[in-house]
């Protein structure tokens, strides 16, 4: 099978997550603070819509920052 | 023999060489072609000096309503289209429970830009299942249909109002995979679902509160019958658009099913979007995942009045909200200065009129010499803003000026044309039968042969026939159907090569109650032939010939 070029990583919420329990599951070792605001600020376009901030279950979240 | 096409050009779907000859159609089939042929009795259709191909196949539609009160869906069928895909985007009229069907209303309204009478007594609701809703249609079908069946309203099913506020448990996964067997024993062609949609209350669809665990396990179900998925993504968001491909790949590699995302718009603001998406397609493609993002033909062209609320300005919150007002409401805040000076700042950043000066006025006003005059050139007479020409006619007009955003994308034939062409883009997102009030959704084939074939050049006649006709029946699994070639329906679609077009956007009122809706007429189509019917020719118009099937069965298999 052909391999993948490197593409942004993103990860689907489980379900019963909210951002302090999927940062700790993709940001392990992070303080869940600073894991949450990175992740937050990777995932903008959770933002501008409704309900504002909060993911859904069929979310792409971001794990990593868009790329420069 | 019941039908001899006479000496027409034949573009068998194949993508092979077009080739001179009639073609005989027997009990709903094609039964031979090439060189003359001859059986007494037979009815002739004089094709000579035209293209003979196989029926069109549009698989992104929302016919799903009008399909029950018109069952030729016009004017799809005189556009050469004999097979339509209803269902998409996460909706569908079935399953249903009674209970449901205002919300689920709602959704369409929304989503689809559906007017009220579309659904308020134009037909009866008689069905709460998949296959109730399939006899419902079969009862004047005039058309082939390959139904998708809509994540949403599978949610709903299952979950009732829970649909939209958790995820399912182990007992709902299995009630909604099951659920899913049976439209899919019934004859629907596979699974639609959203990322993006939001309901009449602005709030998302049940498919968006389902976690990727749901949805793996719907596809599970897809692999058992080796049927689509079909998604919405963040069209928007070319780093979204990048996941959702993954998140495709994995599934259609996993399950062994075709998957499709609609649409997949070129865009002057983002010409990046296009070529990073077609890499990312190419790659899982070449790793044998089968993931096909759908493209339209036509650029992008955005109708309105300030009555109903356009999706045009879902992305302008102020002027969103003012849209969706009543009308006493509406012409209330739009008359009032304070409120007007907040929509016009909203709408107007920089106060220099970029968004709206290139917008024409379309129609509804008693100075017919405005009609085509762009906002711009409209202000700069009066020596105000677009946007505050835009609202001044529609409250002099009663709310009923028209106006029309025309090419605001997907307007670079260069770059379109040669997307078009690519091997991995699937030709359709032509959302036929919805935005109904916005704009024409009809016409696209004609777009495509007229415009990128004949006049461009970008891909070979047999080459843009192949796309909408065997390519389409072999993504979506359609038996039978695709090709003229003996045994396959007889789908066919004849037309003059010199002429095949759009015709020009125009305002109809054949809407249940006399309801508007924008339509585009066929151009050099000639005739249209649904299962071995005369189903619509340009010299009688339709015929009366309910002949259409559900075409996830072999034709001839099940008779309307």
């Amino acid at each position: 099978m052909a391999e993948l070029s490197g593409c942004r990583a993103f990860t689907a919420p489980k379900p019963g997550e909210d951002w302090a329990a999927l940062a700790a599951r993709v940001l392990p070792g992070t303080p869940e603070g600073e894991a949450v605001e990175k992740l937050q600020s990777w995932n903008l376009h959770l933002f501008a819509r409704h309900p504002r901030g909060q993911f859904l279950g069929s979310d792409v979240v971001f794990t990593a920052p868009p790329a420069a | 023999m019941d039908w001899i096409i006479r000496s027409g050009r034949i573009v068998d779907g194949s993508g092979l060489p077009a080739f001179e000859g009639d073609v005989a159609l027997k009990d709903g089939k094609v039964v031979r072609l090439g060189g003359r042929i001859e059986a007494e009795g037979a009815q002739v259709f004089d094709a000579t000096g035209c293209i003979v191909a196989p029926g069109f196949i549009d698989p992104h539609t929302h016919f799903d309503v009008q399909l029950l009160w018109d069952g030729q869906a016009r004017p799809a069928l005189e556009h050469g289209v004999t097979t339509i895909v209803p269902g998409n985007c996460s909706l569908s009229l079935a399953p249903l429970k009674a209970g449901d069907r205002q919300r689920v209303v709602g959704m369409f309204q929304q989503i689809e830009e559906m007017p009220d009478a579309a659904f308020d007594g134009a037909f009866e609701w008689r069905w709460e299942s998949f296959d109730g809703y399939l006899a419902a249609l079969k009862e004047s079908l005039s058309i082939n249909v390959a139904p998708l069946v809509g994540h949403s309203v599978i949610r709903l099913w299952v979950m009732g109002a829970a649909a939209t506020e958790r995820a399912a448990t182990a007992e709902e996964l299995a009630a909604m995979q099951d659920l899913l067997a049976q439209c899919l024993e019934a004859g629907a062609v596979g699974l639609s679902t959203s990322f993006v949609d939001v309901d009449e209350n602005l709030m998302p669809v049940p498919s968006r509160y389902a976690h990727l665990e749901e949805l793996d396990a719907l596809a599970a179900v897809l692999g058992r019958y080796g049927r689509m998925l079909q998604v919405v993504p963040e069209f928007y968001a070319t780093d979204i658009t990048l996941a959702r491909v993954d998140q495709l790949a994995e599934l259609s590699l996993r399950y062994g099913i075709p998957t499709t995302f609609s649409p997949l718009f070129d865009s002057a603001a983002t010409p990046d979007n296009v070529p990073r998406v077609m890499a990312r397609v190419a790659e899982q493609m070449a790793r044998g995942a089968q993931v096909w993002p759908q493209v339209q033909t036509r650029p992008i062209d955005i109708s309105f009045t300030f009555e109903v609320a356009s999706l045009l300005f879902a992305g302008l919150p102020k002027w969103y909200r003012t849209m969706r007002m009543g009308t006493e409401e509406k012409i209330a805040a739009l008359s009032d200065p304070e409120w007007v000076a907040q929509l016009l700042a909203e709408a107007e950043p920089g106060g220099n009129g970029v968004r709206w000066a290139g917008v024409q006025v379309r129609g509804g006003v008693s100075d017919a010499s405005l009609v085509g005059q762009t906002l711009g050139a409209l202000a700069e007479v009066q020596g105000t803003s677009p946007a505050q020409v835009m609202i001044d006619l529609s409250l002099q007009h009663n709310l009923e000026a028209s106006f029309i955003a025309a090419s605001l994308g997907h307007n670079d034939s260069d770059r379109v044309g040669a997307l078009l062409a690519d091997g991995n883009v699937h030709v359709g997102a032509s959302d036929a039968g919805a935005h109904i009030q916005s704009f024409a959704t009809y016409g696209d084939t004609g777009y495509l042969l007229g415009h990128f074939v004949r006049d461009r050049g970008a891909l070979s006649l047999e080459a843009a026939i192949k796309k909408i006709t065997a390519d389409t029946a072999r993504i979506w699994g359609l038996p039978g159907r695709g090709q003229l070639a003996p045994g396959f329906a007889g789908d066919v679609a004849i037309f003059d090569a010199a002429e095949i077009d759009r015709c020009a956007e125009e305002a109809c009122f054949d809407m249940p109650e006399e309801g508007m809706r924008y339509v585009r007429a066929s151009k050099g189509m000639v005739g249209v032939f649904v299962n071995g019917a005369l189903s619509w020719s340009k010299a009688s118009g339709y015929a009366d010939a309910p002949v259409g099937q559900i075409a996830t069965q072999l034709p001839g298999a099940a008779s309307a």
